[in-house]
């Protein structure tokens, strides 16, 4: 099979998910069998503008950004948004919680006239995206799903069923029963509730489930004694995002 | 965990080997497929095999052929719908697919001896009744009066258009075929296939009909039948349902108390006329 | 049939302790406060004797979430099929739980028989554990019948003031009592014991609902078209929860997987659940079950209704974990009472 040529692209984000790809360990070394680098700025200089595949990193920001990744989009056969920040906004997105004058110049102060910024969007509402991988970090697991679909042409669906299901399937003790909130209840599964299976609560990170019944929601939120402006709150940490069309 | 490999399950696959394919339409693609030793599928006009593509999945597919026409291969029609379906039209003569089966209860052919039959197909329909059709032709003297409906969108979506045509020209088999939008060249009939039904003239005590098409032909079709005093016993009907297993213990294709791959796909409408989720 | 021994609470720990050393041993643990799961234990002081249903049921043991069935080689065009199991004693197993693993028995036992699950339930011994009150006010294991023990255990352990009880049921259990010398010959003041703990049931256990377990399947079968379904439609989520923890859901998918090598792989069976958008949807896109409303009708069918005509059995246990799990508080026993109400 002839090697795929795989150009990583970074964003507004923290590149913890390429990072991700380092930790992949002995698995990684059976991914480079497959795909060749050409693009990666957190283990190389080169550059390139001859790929197939480009993971693409981070929320879109500013109006450069926009440019860039259209021009990346134009370039790749396959474009995958990697991590939340590219999937769904992620953290970024905090920033749509201002005004975008008041919190440039919150930011850069006397400078902020010399800084262009836009509200942040997920690559998705910026240019069509083959597939997600969504998660702060991404889990490898699914990483490696969706690059087997990618690289054999399959689609792959991120799951759009609660962390609840996959954390029960885990048997986790509930965090609402060790009277911890956690937005397990409505956050799409897909990371084998890695963060609960540790300890830890679900953040949100991989985005609401698009369930549409809101009666059972507001039951959920009343089993365990959660308010809408709470969950809104907690869950606008990662998705603030969600609230924006695509960019005109 | 320890593993083992097993010489019987129902899950083991054969190798099926494509030996010649045909593009029918757009959207549909024919496979003619052999086992190895030239091992015949043994199948009954009505039932299914799983076709599996390793690392891509499995689907249920109704056998088109009739056990009657070739020994050693079978024929699948294909439709692109989903991922598995989109990667066996990419595949050619040469190819070698996974197949189980045959699965479920076919059509009681030896039920239907001596009787007059009507066949109603409806769009994809045609793909499994073919092997009946195909079987109740290669045997026509053990049958009575002959009777086929054929519907479909539009002429470019009719399938098998040249056994059509010898259908039509028999002289033991009365054919009826209409199209629910017409183009310049059509000639027949258009509507929607319920209209055919009246103006075919039958004695109901004995005649079976025998109706496969999508699942929102039903109700209509079987109203006409029902019309016709065509007892309901003697309607069979054979029902598309999602499946994953074909042996009855996956859960996709329940109708009511029956699995559609054990108890079906075929099935008599006096059977199912009670479930609520059937037609 | 009737060979009864005793089992010292002392030397309860010490039993374990031997028995883990026969084959490996799960049990009940407990997880946090409310939580309880069956995992590998090695000595008793880790089993949790009083427990309310474990989050998954044993059922975990005989039909693996995701067990490989096939393994394949594209280039060889090669297909192999597998089988998996492990040898297990599974301690500490209730009387609902116990019916949970007959009905699936049946369902894989029944022909074409599935040579995958006949296995691996032969190489797993079954020691059953009596529960002498209520785990909890979602259980109704005595309107299904369960409540106390119907068989399909090699040992059964009931707790008395002092000692277990223990019911040797096979040639399997018999031989573990032989081969763990902890045992005493049951006296009379033991079975007096058991005879008063099984009248004092008889009294505790019964009424959760208001139908009969003779009534029960009528019920359903009379419920296709109520607004009970309509209510539980606007409040499902279909997250699936409920058929994942249930001891009689058995329905999966088969999925492949393919290795990095693009060439070696292997197809698995893996949970599914009716509840899915996805579950009954055909090639053409017709669901049969669209709303949620008629795929939480569908689950309740499937356990008092359909099993029923099949196999002359109810598949729910009364266990009750649909209604622990359930995010939205959709419960097995108000779903009942109401259908009940609405036919009066």
């Amino acid at each position: 099979m002839k090697k795929v040529k795989v150009a990583f692209f970074d964003f507004t984000c923290c590149e913890g998910c390429q990072l991700q790809v380092a930790n992949m360990g002995e698995m990684l070394l059976d991914v480079l069998d497959l795909i060749e680098v050409v693009e990666f700025r957190e283990v190389m200089s080169e550059k390139s503008n001859d790929y197939d595949v480009a993971i693409v990193e981070g929320s879109i920001t500013t109006s450069h950004a926009v440019e860039r990744i259209k021009k990346i989009r134009k370039t790749a056969k396959v474009l995958i948004a990697y991590g939340s920040c590219a999937a769904i906004g992620g953290i970024n997105g905090m920033k749509n919680n201002f005004k975008l004058k008041e919190i440039r110049e919150y930011v850069y102060q006397k400078d902020a006239k010399h800084f262009d910024t836009i509200p942040t969007h997920a690559v998705h509402q910026v240019v069509p995206v083959d597939y997600t991988v969504p998660g702060c970090p991404v889990y490898i697991p699914e990483f490696i799903q969706v690059l087997k679909a990618a690289l054999s042409g399959l689609p792959y669906n991120v799951p759009d069923n609660a962390v609840c299901v996959e954390c029960k399937l885990n048997e986790n003790e509930c965090m609402f029963d060790k009277g911890v909130t956690c937005l397990g209840p409505i956050t799409r599964a897909g990371c084998n509730s890695w963060c609960i299976n540790n300890g830890n609560i679900c953040y949100g990170c991989r985005g609401m489930v698009s369930n549409p019944a809101e009666n059972g929601q507001k039951d959920i939120l009343e089993k365990h004694k959660i308010s809408l402006e709470w969950i809104e709150n907690k869950m606008n940490m990662y998705n603030k995002s969600r609230e924006l069309g695509e960019l005109k | 965990m320890k593993q083992v490999s097993l010489k019987e399950s129902e899950y083991a696959v054969k190798k099926g080997k494509i030996v010649r394919t045909k593009q029918m339409t757009k959207m549909e693609k024919l496979f003619e497929i052999s086992l190895p030793n030239g091992e015949a599928l043994d199948h009954e006009p009505g039932q299914f095999v799983m076709i599996s593509i390793p690392g891509v999945g499995e689907a249920p597919i109704s056998v088109s052929s009739s056990p009657t026409s070739k020994r050693s291969t079978f024929e699948l029609v294909i439709r692109t719908a989903g991922m598995l379906t989109a990667a066996l039209h990419k595949l050619d003569k040469g190819d070698v697919v996974g197949i189980r089966g045959p699965f479920g209860t076919g059509f009681p052919t030896q039920i239907l001896e001596g009787n007059d039959l009507m066949f109603v197909a409806g769009g994809l329909g045609i793909v499994p009744l073919r092997s009946l059709i195909n079987f109740v032709i290669d045997n026509r003297r053990d049958y009575g009066k002959v009777n086929i409906l054929l519907g479909c969108k539009t002429p470019r979506d009719m399938l098998f258009g040249d056994e059509v045509k010898q259908w039509e020209q028999r002289l033991d088999v009365n054919f009826h075929c209409t199209v629910d939008k017409s183009d310049p060249a059509w000639k027949g009939n258009v509507g929607l296939i319920t209209s055919l039904i009246p103006g075919v003239n039958l004695d109901s005590n004995r005649t079976f009909a025998v109706v496969v098409g999508p699942p929102i032909m039903y109700k209509f079709v079987i109203a006409e039948l029902l019309k016709k005093k065509i007892p309901e016993r003697q309607i069979l009907l054979s029902l598309e349902r999602h499946m994953k297993c074909g042996v009855g213990k996956c859960g996709h294709c329940q109708v009511g108390e029956y699995y559609c791959c054990q108890e079906g796909p075929v099935f008599t409408y006096e059977q199912i006329k009670g479930k609520h989720e059937a037609l | 049939m009737g060979k009864y021994v005793t089992l010292k609470k002392s030397d309860f720990n010490e039993f374990i302790e031997k028995l883990s050393k026969i084959k490996p041993v799960v049990a009940p643990v407990a997880k946090g406060k409310k939580s309880f799961a069956f995992a590998e234990v090695t000595t008793g002081e880790e089993v949790a004797l009083q427990y309310i249903p474990t989050i998954l049921p044993p059922k975990k043991y005989f039909m693996p979430q995701k067990e490989k069935i096939l393994e394949f080689d594209k280039k060889k065009q090669d297909w192999t099929p597998i089988l998996e199991y492990s040898e297990k004693i599974i301690f500490g197993v209730h009387t609902c739980d116990l019916a949970g693993i007959q009905s699936l028995n049946i369902v894989f036992t029944t022909k074409p028989k599935d040579i995958n699950y006949i296995v691996r339930k032969d190489k797993l011994v079954i020691i059953g554990l009596e529960c002498n009150n209520y785990c909890d006010e979602h259980a109704s294991c005595a309107v299904m019948d369960n409540h106390l023990p119907n068989g399909g255990y090699d040992l059964f352990f009931t707790e008395l003031k002092n000692s277990f009880m223990i019911h040797v049921n096979t040639q399997i259990g018999d031989e573990i009592i032989k081969r763990i010398k902890l045992f005493q010959e049951a006296k009379k003041q033991d079975f007096q014991q058991l005879d008063d703990l099984r009248a004092a049931k008889r009294k505790i256990f019964k009424d959760e609902v208001k139908v009969g377990h003779e009534g029960l399947k009528n019920l359903f079968d009379k419920s296709v078209k109520s607004k009970v379904w309509k209510d539980i439609d606007s409040r499902c989520v279909a997250c699936g929860n409920c058929t994942n923890v249930c001891p009689t859901c058995y329905c999966f998918d088969v999925k492949d997987d393919i290795n990095l090598d693009f060439n070696t792989g292997a197809r698995y069976r893996v949970w599914d659940s009716c509840q899915n958008e996805n579950f009954a949807k055909v090639a053409g896109g017709e669901s049969f079950r669209e709303d949620r409303g008629s795929r939480q009708l569908h689950r309740f069918m499937r356990k008092f209704s359909y099993p029923v005509e099949k196999f002359s059995r109810y598949f729910c246990t009364g266990c009750g974990r649909c209604s622990r799990t359930c995010m939205a508080q959709i419960n097995l026993k108000e779903t009942i009472n109401a259908l009940v109400k609405e036919k009066k």
